[in-house]
């Protein structure tokens, strides 16, 4: 009887010895990465993009932007002896972009001593999220394709940044949506279209996109015939688009994604006998063969990027894209690329300034506000007071036989 | 009125898909008392099958003659048999063991087994939009005022055509007497001699057919698909065999193309954001007014 007690005791104990023996090689791994983040002179870049589901193919061609921007200024050499070391996260949950997740991400970022720098987001309702998290924390994030107006402009931007409302955080090398909508619209005109049917898909990225091409397509002598708003996850749009035909636009302008509906609208508009009516969307969509298949040529979209394969400092980058990765470049990798390449030169400017010793955020939060003239892919960049890039650049294209066409560009100013 | 025969001509070919997919809910949910939040996925299975069908029969554009009914029947049947058997290996892995747990073990189990078959065609098929090939050729047809396209009669076609052969096998066959015993009473029906394992694991068979047909009709007339696709559709078809009044069969096709319609004319008449809205509203009155749904009550036996 007492040797069986014994025993039980005995078992009972086990499992609290193993549990002290893992919390102290917890401890003692913690305590070590904590000691090698400043002595190492690795700085970890966070990158955080929609790498699964159905933005997967634009998202991981803007993360081969970015990880061609670094594999290269590694190669090079950085002041300091500083590596760069790359840090993707994926925002995307049960394959559809997730503003919660990118969130956690960006937690996951800044309770990383080791990144002093963040990439991205895809999407502008993560990055709308995550926005008052790294201002409140002060660490720089830099969107290679986000559009929406109120992550930058206005009282919206301010709510954003309420944390920390001297400061900004957040920069992006792409445009506007109203930059882009109103270019949009005017390349519509341009066209020759004079009714439009707007349809979008209630998201923040599409809602703005939708609004300002409508407003900017009325201002142009244009008219707004309708506009409608989608659900997520439809699948159906005859009815819709049977309501449409009844109108007989000239041209049917979606503000989204070719996830959230563009895809299958375009498709589904052949069913209903709009096959030969103009189809015209935004940033959103440059991938909506990958659902429309050969039903997606003649479909027009902007991109707030110059075309960076007629851009004479954009040619080398191509080249070097396609050897690396085997494969076209993708609509934000020339952004993706010349986003990271602006961290990288914020990166080795404040390690200079500080002495050959890996920076702080703050310094190097300080670097990337003070971008100027920066030569990239995409022409020079450089930010204005709330992260806007300068001179932005909208582009036209058309898709023939599953291939991106180059129209034309024009630049914007505010 | 051209335009309200046009969108009535939408909602019922939306509403044939949402038909086949609620049929398996309820007819799982009439015998075996389980809601099968699966159900939804191994309809998207069907698309993913069929797909994988014409993949290897090397097709990739319109098919003319005897080769659309040879390669698409292939797939159709390819589609339906695979998402049957898939339907009756989740009973007997997932569910049997259950059967007299509470109620809410199953429950969970069946979103977890959910789960599992979205991430399997995750990694099947990768987690981008999938275009399927436009197999059918698909000329519009003008009836007076209003023109149908081809796929939009296929949809309807083989959607009714499931329909009629489900209600003669439950009503006419030894195997249906059997399924409508076990769904009165499941005790009385083994004391009886009917192998109640037997006529739950044929009840998945069949549920799983319809939903394979209900994928492959869907790929083709979509012509996309992607792995969580099942997740809104399974949602809408359970919401059909609840307004229909669950366990009911006829029920079950009648609030398929009720939902589609009502999902159009919202659509139309009210805007596209409103059509979900509407739907569950109209769901939410019909089950404050009348909670055993609208043929809930008519028919005795649940099957």
């Amino acid at each position: 009887m007492l040797s069986r007690s014994l025993v039980l005791r005995l078992c009972a104990a086990a499992p609290l010895a193993f549990a002290l023996a893992a919390c102290s090689s917890n401890a003692s791994t913690a305590s070590s990465s904590a000691a090698q983040a400043p002595a190492g002179n690795a700085v970890k870049i966070g990158i955080d993009l929609p790498l699964s589901g159905a933005d997967s193919s634009v998202g991981r061609s803007t993360l081969n932007g970015m990880l061609l921007a670094i594999e290269q200024a590694n190669a090079k050499g950085l002041p300091g002896g500083v590596t760069l070391q790359p840090d993707q996260l994926d925002d995307a949950v049960q394959g559809v972009h997730s503003p919660q997740q990118g969130v956690a991400n960006a937690r996951t970022f800044i309770s990383d001593d080791g990144v002093l720098v963040m990439l991205g987001p895809y999407n502008s309702n993560v990055a709308a999220a995550q926005i008052p998290v790294t201002n409140a924390a002060g660490l720089a994030q830099i969107s290679a394709s986000t559009v929406s107006d109120g992550l930058t402009l206005g009282d919206d931007a301010k709510n954003l940044r309420r944390a920390n409302p001297t400061t900004n955080t957040f920069f992006r090398v792409s445009t506007t949506d109203s930059r882009q909508g109103a270019a949009a619209a005017r390349f519509a005109r341009q066209l020759g279209k004079k009714t439009v049917y707007i349809i979008d898909d209630n998201e923040t990225y599409g809602l703005d996109l939708a609004n300002v091409f409508e407003k900017d397509f009325t201002q142009l002598g244009g008219t707004v015939i309708g506009h409608d708003h989608i659900d997520k996850g439809t699948q159906d749009f005859k009815a819709l688009l049977t309501k449409i035909a009844a109108t007989k636009p000239d041209l049917i302008f979606y503000g989204g994604t070719t996830s959230t509906g563009a895809g299958l609208i375009r498709q589904q508009m052949f069913d209903v006998g709009l096959g030969n009516t103009a189809f015209m969307g935004g940033d959103g969509i440059p991938d909506i063969a990958t659902v429309a298949g050969p039903r997606a040529d003649g479909t027009y979209y902007t991109v707030a990027a110059p075309n960076a394969d007629k851009l004479l400092s954009a040619r080398q980058f191509v080249r070097d894209y396609e050897a690396r990765f085997h494969e076209p470049i993708g609509p934000y990798s020339a952004n993706a690329y010349a986003a990271t390449q602006v961290a990288i030169a914020a990166i080795a400017a404040a390690t200079k300034e500080n002495g050959g010793k890996v920076p702080t955020r703050a310094q190097v939060l300080a670097q990337i506000a003070k971008t100027n003239a920066l030569s990239t892919p995409i022409g020079p960049v450089g930010f204005d007071a709330g992260g806007d890039v300068l001179e932005p650049v909208v582009s036209l294209y058309t898709i023939k036989n599953g291939q991106p066409v180059f129209i034309s560009q024009q630049s914007v100013s505010k | 009125m051209h335009e309200f025969l046009a969108q009535l001509v939408n909602g019922i070919s939306l509403g044939g898909i949402y038909a086949l997919i609620a049929i398996g809910y309820t007819m799982v949910y009439g015998i075996a008392e389980l809601i099968n939040f699966a159900h939804g996925d191994v309809y998207t299975l069907g698309t993913f099958v069929a797909l994988a069908i014409f993949g290897a029969l090397g097709i990739s554009g319109e098919l003319h003659g005897i080769a659309l009914v040879v390669d698409s029947g292939l797939a159709l049947i390819g589609a339906a048999v695979c998402c049957g058997l898939i339907g009756m290996a989740m009973e007997r892995l997932a569910y049997r063991r259950l059967r007299n747990a509470p109620r809410l073990a199953p429950l969970i189990t069946a979103i977890g087994v959910s789960f599992i078959l979205q991430n399997l065609m995750q990694l099947w098929k990768g987690s981008a939009p999938i275009p399927f090939p436009a197999v059918l050729p698909n000329p519009r047809f003008d009836l007076g005022p209003v023109s149908i396209t081809a796929q939009q009669i296929a949809v309807v076609a083989l959607a009714v055509a499931a329909m009629f052969a489900l209600q003669i096998v439950v009503t006419r066959t030894r195997t249906g007497a059997a399924m409508r015993a076990v769904a009165q009473d499941r005790q009385a029906a083994s004391l009886m001699g009917v192998d109640v394992d037997r006529t739950i694991a044929i009840t998945f068979l069949i549920a799983g057919l319809l939903a394979g047909v209900g994928g492959f009709v869907s790929g083709v007339y979509y012509q996309s698909t992607w792995f969580l696709n099942g997740f809104s559709a399974g949602l809408k078809a359970f919401t059909a065999a609840v307004l229909g009044g669950i366990g009911n069969i006829a029920g079950a096709m009648l609030g398929g193309f009720l939902i589609g319609i009502i999902e159009s004319f919202a659509t139309w008449l009210i805007g596209g954001q409103w059509s979900n809205v509407t739907v569950f509203a109209i769901l939410i009155l019909v089950l404050v007014l009348k909670p055993s749904g609208l043929l809930g009550e008519r028919v005795p036996e649940k099957v």
